[in-house]
């Protein structure tokens, strides 16, 4: 058997450009000043629910306000997360764990706040009639729940009706769908169309192995996404006044 | 029901093993003989999104892209091809449908065989529609309708019979964005290998019914998945080793198909097909640097090295340059199978294979266990646990972990990311209990609690 040194014909680039700090050192320096509220930062940050818990109830008793911990604590720590996410120090697991214990708390300051909490805005995400792959679109769903967004799920094989209902319902910011069947492709053609008739003018963000930008482009309301990790920039671009056209500009890569 | 279980390995030296060659040749469809001294391009596709529309659109739509394909073979002169149609939605749902499609099929496929002598068959893939909305639903009634599209196939002119599995999808989607080791044990381990252990008993014998081959399956839903979230080496969605660790474990399922009486070609998509040729012996398809049009991969070439059946994966039937895309992809597939063969009729076979595993080896953690030596390795390490069906996929991942890490001292250079996960999934095996009573009454417990889709009934727990 031959054994070599690859060296001359494989690179890994993920070793050669990876950063010196820990994503913990790099953290330690973004998190909030106030001893009360980087504590809830910080476990935002370990993804330790209880912690989340424990830091609110201390953070309540202080005097501070539930709602005003959801944006200066545990959003707060999220957005570290997210940042090191996108710098690529963190990695999805992190992002999740991190998630689950932000929403506990967010769970938790609602409870307690006769205030409503407003998201940043609302999403509908779903999976195309015909096709149950629906590991993507979970992922979306949590990185945009993650980022601040109130996010419908609808699940997978959702018939084109009730994705159009949920719209008109819930009047989301924008749409996410995905496919990985070619066969299922029709189903964005007619979320497009049944909207348009409805004069509903939200971006229809979609992707999955079967997606392609040239089908996306091809009608009125589609965004083409080839990364869940950009569906919530492309979301951030929709609450700055970005239109359909702007988001391709910018989101459509090739 | 009774599973006599692999305890021994096929072959007695990983050197042994190569591509074309294995030691269970399986004849199928029209002259062709799988694993036995040569290897066969497998050409898949899907078909057009309009294509969809009517049951007519569809067979219209597999008539074309069969001639399209035994055509281009023929004009450029290979002597043998495999078409595996991956069934959509459908096709499955409506058994009929899938039925139909197999005999138009079919049917050009004997008209070329008849006429130019070329050895062709023809691989069905039913969609696994055991699915109500969010939740698997793995028993029930889609299960007979499931059956009823293999029946349906299997009498209509498909030759072999494969599924893309579903079993241990919902507690491993919960783990994978968690890289909770217990959850990927427990979901491909226990739960996938109950599952397929279930539909394969029937599948076989659908299979042996209608005379054709039972072929195999694949842990796409899992292991694929892995694969494809953690992506190339500048993603960072989760950690390559991880993927490598789950592909270990994934084998240990896998090999249930052939136990519950399947008998290769394994299907394509399946990466630890090498592992598993090295426990059973049976003939194995494989995807790699000519299913780019699918997928990206990380061990393009690596994957050949013992392949009998050369796949491309998937293609959206359309016109490209040179023809429609099944043409230009099915001969890219042959010229490599033309390679490989006349790497076997010259005697330059284990060299071409070594070459092929090299380019590739250091590439990744996944190809490095996936190479052919340390998938024997794999291979050893279940079949040292056979009659325990959690102990051999938690041995198989514990054993991948120790191989990348004494690799990562020598040539697979491993990023302080990939490092530091390994050493997590290292140490929490060592933490999981090696009783499996007692890790699956955990088990059921945790994710019951955890996962709002995971029924226990729909693996008769």
């Amino acid at each position: 058997m031959i054994d070599l040194d690859s060296s001359q014909f494989v690179v890994r680039y993920n070793v050669r450009v990876e950063k010196d700090m820990a994503p913990e050192e790099v953290a330690k320096n973004l998190f909030p000043s106030d001893e009360i509220i980087r504590s809830i930062a910080v476990a935002v940050f370990d993804g330790d629910e209880d912690a989340v818990i424990d830091g609110l109830t201390i953070a309540i008793q202080a005097g501070m306000k539930p709602l005003e911990l959801i944006n200066n604590g545990l959003m707060a720590g999220m957005d570290i997360v997210s940042t090191l996410y996108d710098d690529g120090m963190l990695y999805l697991p992190d992002v999740i764990i991190s998630a689950q214990a932000m929403i506990e708390g967010i769970d938790h300051c609602k409870k307690l706040s006769k205030e409503v909490h407003k998201s940043k805005g609302k999403i509908v995400t779903f999976v195309v009639e015909g096709d149950i792959h629906d590991i993507g679109k979970k992922i979306v769903t949590v990185l945009l729940r993650a980022k601040g967004y109130d996010v419908m799920d609808l699940g997978a094989d959702v018939p084109v009706e009730q994705v159009v209902a949920a719209v008109i319902k819930e009047r989301p910011i924008m749409l996410s769908g995905t496919a990985l069947m070619t066969t299922t492709l029709p189903a964005f053609n007619d979320v497009n169309s049944r909207l348009l008739k409805a004069d509903i003018h939200v971006p229809v963000v979609c992707g999955g192995g079967a997606v392609t930008q040239d089908f996306a482009s091809g009608y009125e309301l589609g965004i083409y996404c080839e990364d869940a990790e950009d569906v919530p920039k492309i979301a951030d671009s929709i609450l700055t006044g970005f239109d359909v056209q702007h988001l391709r500009k910018v989101f459509h890569k090739h | 029901m009774s599973i006599k279980r692999y305890s021994k390995m096929a072959y007695n030296d990983p050197d042994d093993m190569f591509f074309g060659h294995c030691c269970f040749p399986v004849k199928v469809g029209l002259d062709l003989e799988i694993g036995a001294g040569y290897t066969t391009a497998e050409v898949k596709y899907a078909p057009r999104a309009e294509a969809g529309a009517t049951k007519e659109k569809l067979i219209d739509e597999y008539e074309r892209i069969t001639r399209d394909i035994i055509t281009r073979m023929v004009q450029v002169g290979f002597p043998s091809v495999v078409l595996e149609t991956e069934h959509v939605h459908s096709m499955t749902i409506n058994a009929e449908w899938g039925g139909e499609i197999a005999h138009a099929q079919k049917a050009i496929m004997e008209n070329y065989h008849d006429e130019y002598g070329i050895k062709c068959a023809l691989r069905h893939t039913p969609a696994d529609i055991r699915r109500e909305g969010e939740c698997v639903d793995l028993r029930g009634d889609l299960y007979s309708l499931l059956m009823e599209s293999f029946d349906e196939i299997a009498s209509n002119g498909a030759d072999m019979l494969s599924i893309e599995s579903l079993g241990g999808k919902d507690v491993f989607d919960h783990a994978v964005l968690r890289n909770d080791i217990q959850g990927y044990l427990y979901s491909i381990g226990v739960l996938g290998t109950i599952d397929v252990e279930y539909l394969w008993n029937d599948i076989s014998k659908i299979a042996k019914k209608h005379h054709v081959v039972a072929a195999g399956d694949t842990a796409c839903s899992q292991a694929n998945t892995a694969m494809f979230i953690a992506g190339g080496l500048l993603n960072h969605k989760i950690s390559h080793t991880s993927a490598a660790v789950i592909r270990a474990m994934s084998a240990a399922k896998t090999l249930a198909v052939y136990e519950a009486g399947a008998t290769g070609p394994g299907k394509d998509c399946a990466y630890e097909n090498t592992i598993i040729k090295a426990i059973t012996g049976v003939p194995i398809s494989q995807v790699g640097k000519s299913s780019t049009c699918a997928h990206s991969d990380l061990m393009g070439n690596l994957t050949m090295q013992c392949c009998d059946l050369w796949s491309n994966e998937s293609v959206e039937y359309h016109g490209d340059f040179g023809g429609t895309t099944v043409q230009c992809w099915g001969e890219t597939l042959s010229y490599d199978c033309a390679m490989l063969n006349a790497a076997i009729e010259s005697g330059n076979t284990k060299v071409l294979r070594d070459i092929l595993m090299i380019s590739d080896r250091y590439r990744d953690p996944q190809s490095y266990i996936l190479a052919y030596d340390n998938s024997y390795r794999l291979g050893q390490t279940i079949v040292e646990y056979s009659d325990d069906i959690f102990l051999r996929a938690k041995k198989a991942a514990s054993e991948s972990c120790r191989m990348i890490e004494e690799a990562s001292r020598g040539y697979l250079n491993l990023s302080k990311f990939e490092k530091l996960t390994l050493a997590k999934i290292s140490k929490e095996l060592v933490s999981l209990t090696d009783d499996r009573d007692i890790f699956m009454d955990e088990c059921q417990d945790k994710y019951k609690a955890e996962v709002d889709t995971f029924r226990p009934e729909n693996y008769g727990l």
